[in-house]
């Protein structure tokens, strides 16, 4: 900003050291960002796996084949039903963790925090003990007669939701407990004194009261979700392709930059439209 | 005591920095850098040649934990400034190598231990450190009688259990051409192999990434999968019901190599380094358990451990052109993908 353009009040040195502020960070995106991503919009514009004709057939390939934009489709779709399904238990818990005593807050946080302090390979390889036909969830169903043989429940995109769910359950609650908390308890308990019911109550209060923690969660959790590679990889198994796992299989399998290039920044702009829906969706709520 | 300004600390961090941004300028004298397959094989050498490296050549050596693939990626990606001296590779990748470039040319009289190793394992650009042998792994607690040729595998009640992967890996690959070749197809003609991965792949127990494999078949979620005898010990090792059974058609062999970057900057340590891993002390110690890997070294008395009794039964076993391979892999991935998902 110069300091011509500065807001009144603001002096020319100010100006100056905000910018030396801002200088690192601005150029750590630069190096490590902005220089990559260009890089690789031009690789992607190599016709051939040797990079040595330029062309767009990469990017031909990947729209005109039925395949990968069901591959785009899927990877989208993971996202959202993780958001959905991270959603659904969340807000129940926020609720919990809202009407709790002080004491029980701090263990319920511990608790919500503790998936973060494990590594997601490990939880992804304890997914697999709790999921396969001889773990927990299967033991326990035959046990209680309910089922005869394992439910085949690795390699599914069930699976793959249930275990993502836990996986990116904190980034959903993290910013929704933030906003419940900040939520003034005199608007919920006039419109109960008002006669409307808890659900009417929640969806016509609550809800749009958390609406900007709800947007901030689901961002973090579908950003996650979708670009979920180790999760997608041991859970999810071949039988299911998403975006992560094709990019790694195109450049260090294949060896075919400029076609991992065209996907890369396929996930890219698949998970940036997802936010900036989100982001919309945010502005529209704040608006009416 | 010496007093430092705000300066002198931005000096030397500044120095720092510089050396961290460039790599093996600040290694000491005496030391390599070699990639290293990460789990057993990281392991394995660590607390095996390191310390035979320290001992007989006084070279301290620094792992870089990397699949093949990933190797040979990150070399091609530094163009010209290898982050590393030594790859450790399958036939695969070592072509894919080989036809960029990417090694130095092996000079055969740096080697002390070469005349111990049989004839055709130390080659124009690689060493060999390692025979792998891949066949099927059974559970013998659920299959009395264990398959007994690639066929097999997608019949019941074999199908209903197996553990399918595709071409990413070298054992994958291998393995699923010779399945072709036991339904009358080839190198050349895959057909065979993808109508019947087609016709298995909704029975199949699953279809998983090669690293999940083993997690895979310990967990009881498939009971029979194609693999190498290394995982077959190791899983053995950790107490769970594994056998190797040879295909009718006989077992697949490839060798792992040692080969030195080109541009390496410790070429002579490099060397030192590929020498103490094929010696006979090394091979003898990485052939027992828990690292359970096929010795190459002559001298080497093979444990009872292993499936193979020797070095010459390696000679009777299936090996593969990977120069034939290699071009048509990437088309046998993506028709993988296509029609081997839901």
């Amino acid at each position: 900003m110069s300091a011509a353009a500065a807001a009144p009040g603001a002096s020319p040195l100010r100006d100056t050291v905000e910018w030396r502020l801002a200088a690192p960070l601005g150029l750590t995106y630069a190096v490590f960002f902005a220089a990559p991503f260009l890089i690789l919009l031009g690789i992607s514009f190599y016709a051939d796996a040797e990079q040595t004709r330029l062309g767009l057939d990469s990017w031909v390939k990947f729209y005109t084949d039925a395949f990968y934009l069901k591959v785009i489709f899927d990877t989208l779709k993971l996202g959202v039903l993780a958001v959905v399904a991270t959603t659904i238990l969340a807000y129940p818990l926020a609720l919990v963790f809202r009407a709790a005593s002080p004491r029980m807050q701090r263990v319920l946080i511990f608790i919500i925090l503790m998936p973060l302090l494990t590594s997601v390979v490990i939880r992804t390889f304890a997914w697999i003990v709790i999921l396969a036909r001889e773990g927990v969830v299967n033991q326990t169903l035959m046990a209680l007669g309910l089922t005869a043989t394992p439910l085949n429940l690795l390699q599914t995109e069930l699976g793959l939701v249930i275990a993502l769910t836990q996986i990116e359950m904190p980034l959903m609650l993290l910013p929704l407990l933030t906003i419940m908390n900040q939520m003034d308890q005199n608007l919920v308990d006039a419109s109960r004194a008002l006669g409307a019911s808890k659900w009417r109550t929640f969806f016509r209060v609550i809800l749009p009261l958390t609406l900007p923690g709800w947007i901030a969660g689901a961002t973090l959790v579908f950003a996650s979700a979708t670009t979920a590679f180790i999760s997608q990889s041991v859970i999810g198994g071949a039988r299911l392709v998403y975006l992560p796992s094709l990019i790694w299989q195109q450049s260090m399998v294949v060896y075919n930059w400029p076609f991992a290039a065209v996907a890369s920044l396929t996930l890219l702009f698949t998970v940036l439209s997802g936010i900036m829906a989100l982001s919309w969706l945010g502005r529209f709520a704040k608006t009416s | 005591m010496t007093k430092l300004n705000r300066r002198d600390i931005l000096a030397g961090a500044g120095a720092l920095g510089l050396a961290g941004l460039l790599p093996g300028a600040a290694r000491a004298s005496g030391s390599v850098t070699a990639a290293i397959y990460p789990g057993t094989w990281e392991e394995a050498y660590r607390a095996v040649v390191a310390p035979a490296l320290k001992k007989a050549a006084n070279v301290d050596i620094a792992f870089d934990s990397l699949f093949a693939v990933d190797q040979v990626a990150k070399v091609r990606a530094a163009r010209g400034v290898p982050p590393f001296d030594c790859f450790v590779l399958d036939p695969g990748p070592a072509a894919a190598a080989q036809a960029a470039g990417l090694f130095e040319p092996i000079d055969a009289s740096k080697l002390t231990n070469a005349a111990k190793v049989p004839a055709g394992l130390i080659k124009s650009h690689g060493v060999t450190c390692n025979a792998q042998v891949v066949g099927i792994a059974y559970n013998p607690k659920k299959f009395p009688t264990p398959p007994k040729a690639w066929t097999d595998l997608f019949t019941a009640p074999y199908v209903e259990r197996l553990g399918l992967t595709g071409f990413q890996t070298t054992f994958g690959t291998v393995s699923l051409i010779e399945m072709c070749k036991a339904f009358g197809g080839s190198e050349t003609n895959m057909e065979p192999i993808f109508a019947e991965l087609k016709k298995a792949v909704s029975k199949a127990a699953a279809v998983a990434a090669p690293a999940a494999m083993p997690g895979l078949f310990q967990q009881g979620q498939i009971d029979v999968m194609y693999t190498n005898t290394n995982t077959v010990a190791i899983l053995k090792g950790r107490g769970v019901d594994i056998a190797f059974a040879t295909p009718a058609s006989g077992a697949i062999t490839f060798q792992t190599t040692l080969h030195i970057v080109k541009g390496a900057e410790n070429v002579a340590n490099a060397y030192k380094y590929i020498d103490t891993a094929i010696s006979a002390e090394v091979q003898n110690q990485l052939q027992r358990s828990p690292y359970n890997m096929i010795p190459i070294n002559k001298d080497v008395t093979f444990v009872d451990t292993l499936d193979v009794k020797s070095i010459d039964d390696l000679s009777k076993m299936v090996t593969h052109d990977w120069t034939k391979i290699n071009p048509q892999r990437a088309a046998w991935i993506e028709r993988f993908n296509k029609e081997i998902t839901k």
